[in-house]
């Protein structure tokens, strides 16, 4: 199973460079949830899966699944919300200004002013 | 007063929480950002003291005991780099009540500037890997909005490509961690440092080194991962830019150097050959940059990569000599680069833009800020006794013993390249004479320039008072360089 | 801080009371403030003289950085004082000229003094430094205080370009010779020269010694103008002419024969040191004196004098190495070499600091050096012409002046090679007095130049912005002091013999001096007829004639074409560096952000491919793997079929849609693999994101897609598919090499006795690993405060688009 998620997380990235590297910039946004999406799989895979039961004691169980990959993926999540979040309203807002959502446009040379 | 080690993290939280709150008076908001920032130098003094008499200092959160909880540690590397982030961050704070102008300071400018120094803090200080992260994203939000905030056209368009930029590194950061927890099942730093070294030579670490180096890189501005560096850099203004240039590269290289003494030693044939290659690759790309480009920021953009090169070759030769440099040399390079910005910003704000061709001839009524500028480029460029010269002198020294002789001599004349851009720059600007007439407004800059003036003389004293500040550095590379001592405090084995 | 230090160190102190001086007491020339130092500075040093002149040193130390091993230490022996005397002797002269030379109305007076003594001092520092590091220093610090000087009429774009000229090349010098300090120090394990020296014998079998020596040598050479680094000197001329008569002929120029000859007891007995200090010596003596008979301006003609004549005295260096290889000293003949050098050292300094001053007179008196305009000035500046006389007559090597006395000693020197079975020398020996010889003809014509130019022929008021007349006294009474000295020199050059020659040429060979005895040194006229007199015959007669004819054979100039010059090749390095890297730069700095990212991930997938081949680094191990069930395989499905309609997807709707779809199958896949409250997390974020792209891309257009390209799209595809591969297998390594077990035994122990919760993730994320939460919502602040900043805070529609204002 773990080789497995680690193929799909895989698959995942490639989807995200792939729509990273088009000049939508809302394909470009899609594409880091893609990629907030395979790391979290990635990084739940790398704790071992299905090894246990969910790490809530009240189960009682002999054995829980790792909690900290979750613990650690859980902060991810809302930290990645927060950055996707700014993301879009930058992406909003230069919309509004610049015109263009195409980042063939947005290229600016660095000399101007 | 166990939980010394927090204070320069937990001052700019709060000033930052408080300063949430100010956000109708920006009388207010300045005074607090000026409190807290000389509260968070002076708490830092008095963890350097600490560390200084007594040893590395450890905070465990929540009192858990390490590994199992996050851990503070506060060696003399850190402890440095906090208490010269926090001199640099009051500095720029200073700067900004005439610069940043009113629309920034009401949208939250200071709290912002407050939360960048908690991660720029934090990071330095954190002994967990994943807290690293954390403290990442809190100075890499602060950033997005930094470099956002007021909205105009091009930092509009320079935001999106930073953050996407930023968001495939964190995202490269923490698979990163996920590798590195399944191989070691554990993300304390000391932890994971003495387990690796439990499992020596393994091909796995090697890999893993060269994952963190993209990482840490990507942050850093390392050849071939700083491209989107300089256009983002160029789009705020000069005391953000100021900020961003001394402080968020430096963490970059802060961590490469913290994780490729602390994790990855083991196949230095190996990383930190490539690291000794990269090295070189980035102090002629950021050499030619710095050729290249006629204006005012572009210039002294190119010349942060150039001495991230110079940093990095000193991490590579990894001796107990080329470290001290390192640390000699970050340290002097945030202090030159946030003043050089900060005059930079001066003379764009004098002459109205920052194209050299456009400038010209302000020696006549600005003296003391060209000066000042010349003796930064020449702290800068490393001549003795100024600040560049220490760190230089032993990077070098080191790259020749180590048998490195081409990556000695090109830091060598990386200094030439420095040199030369900076001092045509100093021309162009002060000496020759302008195109267009420049207007012949007397513009106030008194109080722009006394922050970065003071700057420009803490680097100067740091260079001339080498041997004052000797011990300190002394002090970091012995917990650098054996790992044991970083791992025996944190883990009170 | 004894004495000596305070010596380095007062030029310093008094620079920095320059300008108040300037402000207080402006009815006064600053220059004659300025004037008591180096007169004090040269009694100060003249009370060393019975010192050294027993081969005797003082030494004394300061400490700076002692932990490194750098400190201020001062070392005072016969070569020092002579330098010493020279820059503050120099240095007198020079300022007493300057304040006739430079107005003090029209001019910035307080700049050039801060300047001068700013130089002063460096020079000083250099020439008494034991330690490198402090020699270094003072090193670049002239560097930097020649730079303030050539560029001090700095609105001049000739100045400003020689000046960067200058700089860069000097500085490039010392950064190499800063590394042949380091690598020294590596060998001997020192930074002081001393010490250095007293190992020279360990040093010269290192295997570094000639990596060493190379890059001490470029700071030698550039600083003294050596070929091929000399272009920077006649570029140099832009200065006020009291700068080039003190640091382009007499003093700077002269540090790279000071560390030549300062190292001398490190490097000399290695036979490369013979070959390239001499070779280089003598070819830029030849060279540049070749190359001075064509210049038009006075000051170039001096500059490339200049050249020529530290050439001629590095080759003595070079050639007085060899005396190292004998152990007698009586009958040693190669000490006749570093003697002479000593002596034209000084001899040098005499005549041509009054030849520049006499330029700087006749600039100052007509308004042009140019040789084209001059003519006939012998009636309306008599005193100037005699000085001419008496400078240029000795630089050519003529009688009575003592430059025909180092000029024969030259000759000698370079004959007595013949007699040398060393270094594989064997006929090559022929080329050296052949090549002094024909370097000595340019020099007696260029010497004529300057005298017969200018002061004899047709003289032609039209061409002259002022009427010439007689300087006034205060001008001329420095070169007047210089020219008596070149006579006295000439007539009783024994003054010298033991009081400052002997010394400082001990200084450059002391390893072949046995304790108590010195060398020997006796100057004298006639010698009888020999080798060298006949020689200096013979540049007299050929030299007269082919001065006369020069119209006939000057055309041969024309024959060097332009385009090869080594001034062309800087300049043209320049362009290139600036044009060339302005290219790349822009080739690679596209502004388009996927050429950023192609950069990347390319490096992303080259360097960890390379390193998981290279190190063999890929582990599979399925022994510890889950078993996979068909829920998940459903999910695998139902995600990759969502992934591909968002790839798919013509409509910004679809996408969105498609991207939720993966948001809610990775939230159940959080059930699956036993994570309830990621499960919940996600779904709620996965909804309110999913509502949040509607929202901000509601106004967006419809066309989500930008016409690509297929090979566009093919090598997206490519990089794509390699960064998943590498994450995949890195994926599968890394959890095929569990080496230890995990910390999370300890939560699974703890968490309900200390920390007193039952949900292990919650307990570890407000507890355990609160500090991360802690920051976590400080994200979240910054995440809001920005938006609500973004929305909000619109500078450029408020007419703001600048910064600052």
């Amino acid at each position: 199973m773990e080789i497995l998620m680690c193929i799909v997380a895989g698959l995942l990235f490639a989807a995200a460079v792939y729509l990273m590297l088009s000049k939508s910039l809302l394909r470009i946004i899609i594409g880091t949830g893609l990629l907030s999406h395979g790391t979290h799989l990635m990084l739940l895979t790398m704790g071992g899966l299905k090894t246990g039961a969910a790490p809530v004691l009240g189960e009682h169980a002999s054995s829980y699944t790792d909690p900290i990959p979750q613990a650690l993926i859980l902060t991810a999540i809302v930290i990645s919300f927060g950055v996707t979040a700014v993301f879009l309203v930058i992406a909003y807002r230069a919309y509004q200004e610049l015109g263009t959502d195409n980042m063939e446009q947005l290229k600016g040379m660095e000399t101007d002013d | 007063m166990i939980n010394l080690p927090i204070l320069p993290i937990l001052f700019p939280l709060l000033a930052a929480v408080l300063l949430m709150f100010l956000s109708k008076s920006v009388k207010a908001q300045r005074i607090v950002s000026v409190i807290a920032s000389a509260a968070t130098v002076a708490a830092a003094w008095a963890v350097m003291l600490k560390v200084k008499s007594e040893g590395i200092q450890t905070v465990d959160m929540g009192s858990w005991p390490a590994p199992f909880g996050i851990t503070l540690v506060s060696d003399m590397l850190s402890i440095l780099l906090v208490l010269t982030a926090s001199i640099i961050t009051l500095c720029v704070v200073l700067y900004s009540f005439r610069s940043i102008g009113s629309g920034r300071e009401a949208f939250y400018y200071y709290p912002i500037v407050q939360f960048l120094l908690v991660g720029v803090n934090g990071s330095f200080t954190t002994g967990d890997i994943f807290n690293l992260f954390v403290f990442f994203e809190i100075m890499l939000m602060s950033s997005y909005v930094l470099i956002v905030i007021g909205g105009t056209k091009v930092q509009l368009r320079e935001s999106i490509k930073y953050i996407l930029v930023n968001v495939i590194s964190s995202a490269i950061f923490v698979i990163a961690v996920g590798y590195l927890y399944s191989v070691t099942g554990s993300l304390n730093m000391a932890h994971i440092s003495s387990r690796i070294s439990e499992i020596n030579d393994e091909p796995i670490i090697t890999v893993l080194a060269i994952l963190f180096l993209i990482v840490f890189g990507l942050k850093g501005g390392i050849f071939p991962l700083y491209f989107w560096l300089p256009g983002s850099y160029a789009a705020p203004p000069a005391p953000i830019l100021a900020l961003f240039g001394a402080l968020l590269t430096k963490v970059g290289v802060y961590a490469i150097l913290r994780t490729y003494t602390l994790f990855f030693y083991h196949d230095q044939p190996f990383t930190h050959d490539i690291l000794a290659l990269l090295a070189l690759l980035t102090m002629v790309a950021g050499s030619i940059g710095a050729l290249a480009y006629k204006d005012v920021k572009q210039i002294l953009i190119y010349n942060i990569i150039i001495a991230v090169g110079v940093l990095l070759f000193g991490i590579a030769v990894m001796t107990e000599e080329s470290i001290a440099g390192t640390i000699f040399y970050l340290v002097h390079d945030m202090i030159i680069k946030a003043g050089l910005f900060l005059l930079g910003g001066i003379m764009i704000y004098i002459a109205g833009t920052s194209n050299l061709n456009k400038m010209g001839g302000l020696i006549r009524h600005y003296p003391a800020l060209g000066w000042t500028f010349l003796v930064a480029s020449f702290a800068l460029a490393g001549i003795p006794p100024l600040s560049g010269f220490t760190g230089k002198l032993l990077i070098v020294r080191a790259g020749f013993e180590s048998g490195e002789y081409v990556g000695a001599i090109v830091v060598l004349l990386s200094s030439l390249a420095v040199l030369y851009s900076v001092v045509n720059l100093f021309m162009a600007v002060f000496w020759k004479k302008p195109e267009v007439p420049l207007p012949e407004t007397n513009k106030q800059t008194a109080s722009l320039f006394i922050p970065a003036a003071a700057l420009v003389i803490l680097s100067v004293l740091y260079g001339v008072g080498t041997e004052a500040v000797y011990p300190y550095v002394m002090q970091a590379v012995e917990a650098l360089i054996h790992p044991e001592i970083y791992i025996d405090a944190v883990l009170k084995e | 801080m004894s004495l000596l230090h305070w010596a380095i160190l007062a030029p310093f102190i008094m620079a920095i009371f320059v300008p108040f001086l300037r402000k207080k007491a402006a009815s006064i020339h600053t220059g004659w403030f300025v004037l008591i130092l180096p007169v004090v500075l040269f009694g100060t040093f003249l009370q060393y003289l019975p010192v050294t002149t027993n081969n005797d040193s003082v030494m004394q130390t300061a400490s700076w950085i002692p932990s490194l091993g750098i400190n201020f230490t001062v070392y005072m022996d016969g070569l020092s004082l002579l330098f010493a005397l020279l820059i503050s002797g120099i240095g007198s002269l020079v300022v007493l000229y300057s304040i006739y030379y430079l107005s003090k109305t029209k001019e910035s007076l307080h700049h050039f003094y801060v300047y001068l003594l700013m130089f002063m001092g460096s020079m000083l520092g250099v020439v008494l430094s034991d330690n490198v590091i402090m020699l270094y220093m003072f090193w670049e610090f002239t560097s930097i205080s020649s730079f303030l000087l050539i560029a001090y009429w700095y609105d001049r774009e000739r100045s400003r370009y020689g000046a960067l000229k200058s700089m860069l090349i000097t500085v490039f010098g010392g950064l190499m010779m800063l590394g042949g300090f380091l690598v020294l120090s590596i060998m001997g394990n020192t930074f002081s020269i001393r010490e250095l020296a007293a190992q020279a014998t360990e040093l010269n079998e290192h295997p570094l010694f000639l990596l060493a020596m190379i890059l001490v040598l470029l700071g030698a050479f550039t600083k003294s103008a050596q070929f091929p680094f000399y272009i920077w000197l006649p570029d140099a001329m832009e200065a006020p002419t009291p700068v080039s008569a003190y640091l382009h002929s007499a003093t700077m120029v002269k540090a790279g024969i000071y560390l030549v000859a300062r190292f001398s007891p490190i490097f000399a007995f290695s036979g490369y040191w013979f070959w390239i200090v001499g070779t280089v010596g003598l070819f830029t003596m030849v060279w540049a004196s070749f190359n001075a008979v064509k210049q038009t301006d006075l000051k170039g003609i001096l500059a490339f004098s200049t050249v020529s004549q530290l050439g001629l005295i590095m080759s003595l260096l070079g050639i007085g190495a060899a005396s190292l290889h004998f152990d007698s000293l009586d009958d040693n003949l190669f000490t006749t070499a570093v003697i002479a050098a000593i002596f034209h050292l000084i001899n040098h300094a005499t005549f041509k600091g009054s030849l520049f001053m006499v330029v700087g007179i006749i600039d100052h008196e007509t308004g042009t050096r140019d040789i084209r305009k001059l003519g006939g000035l012998m009636s309306f500046m008599p005193i100037t012409f005699t000085l001419s006389v008496i400078g240029a007559f000795s630089m050519a090597g003529l009688p009575p002046f003592n430059g025909f006395l180092s000029k024969e000693m030259f000759f000698l020197s370079m004959v007595q090679l013949m007699e040398l079975n060393l270094f594989n020398i064997d006929t090559w020996a022929v080329l050296f007095p052949v090549l002094a010889w024909v370097g000595s003809v340019f020099t007696f014509i260029y010497s004529m130049i300057i005298v017969f130019k200018v002061f004899t022929g047709k003289f032609q008021p039209e061409k002259l912005e002022k009427k010439p007349h007689e300087a006034p006294v205060g001008m001329l009474i420095s070169p007047i002091i210089l020219a008596l000295l070149v006579v006295v020199f000439g007539l009783f050059p024994n003054l010298l013999s033991y009081s400052l020659i002997q010394p400082a040429a001990a200084a450059i060979v002391p390893s072949i001096i046995p304790p108590g005895e010195q060398l020997y040194v006796n100057i004298y006229f006639w010698h009888g007829i020999n080798a060298e007199l006949l020689m200096t015959i013979g540049v007299v007669a050929v030299g007269i004639l082919l001065y006369k004819f020069m119209p006939k054979w000057v055309r041969v100039y024309e024959y060097f074409p332009g385009k090869i010059t080594l001034n062309q090749f800087y300049n043209a390095g320049l362009y290139a560096a600036e044009r060339g890297s302005n290219a790349i730069t822009n080739a690679y700095m596209t502004g388009f952000i996927r050429t950023y990212l192609v950069y990347i991930f390319a490096f992303f997938i080259a360097a960890l491919g390379f390193t998981m081949w290279a190190k063999d680094a890929f582990r599979y191990d399925a022994s510890a793997v889950a078993p996979i069930g068909l829920y998940e395989g459903c999910l695998i499905i139902v995600l990759l079929a969502a992934t591909l309609t968002i790839l798919m997807a013509k409509s910004r709707l679809t996408s969105i849609i498609s991207l939720g779809a993966v948001g809610y199958t990775v939230s159940l896949f959080f059930v699956i693999f036993r994570a309830p409250d990621l499960a919940l997390t996600q779904l709620v974020i996965e909804t309110v994101s999913t509502a949040l792209f509607l929202l901000c891309f509601y106004h967006l257009p419809k066309l989500s897609r930008h016409a690509e390209k297929r090979r566009f799209q093919a090598g997206n595809a490519i990089i794509a598919a390699g960064v998943g591969i590498i994450v995949t297998l890195l994926g599968i390594s890394a959890h095929s090499s569990k080496f230890f077990a995990s910390i999370n035994e300890y939560y699974i122990e703890n968490t309900y006795e200390k920390a007193g919760g039952e949900n292990m993730v919650n307990v570890i994320l407000v507890d355990f690993r609160g500090f991360d939460t802690l920051f976590e919502i400080a994200v979240l602040s910054v995440a809001a405060l920005g938006i609500y900043g973004l929305i909000k805070l619109r500078l450029e529609k408020g007419g703001e688009t600048n910064e600052n204002k």
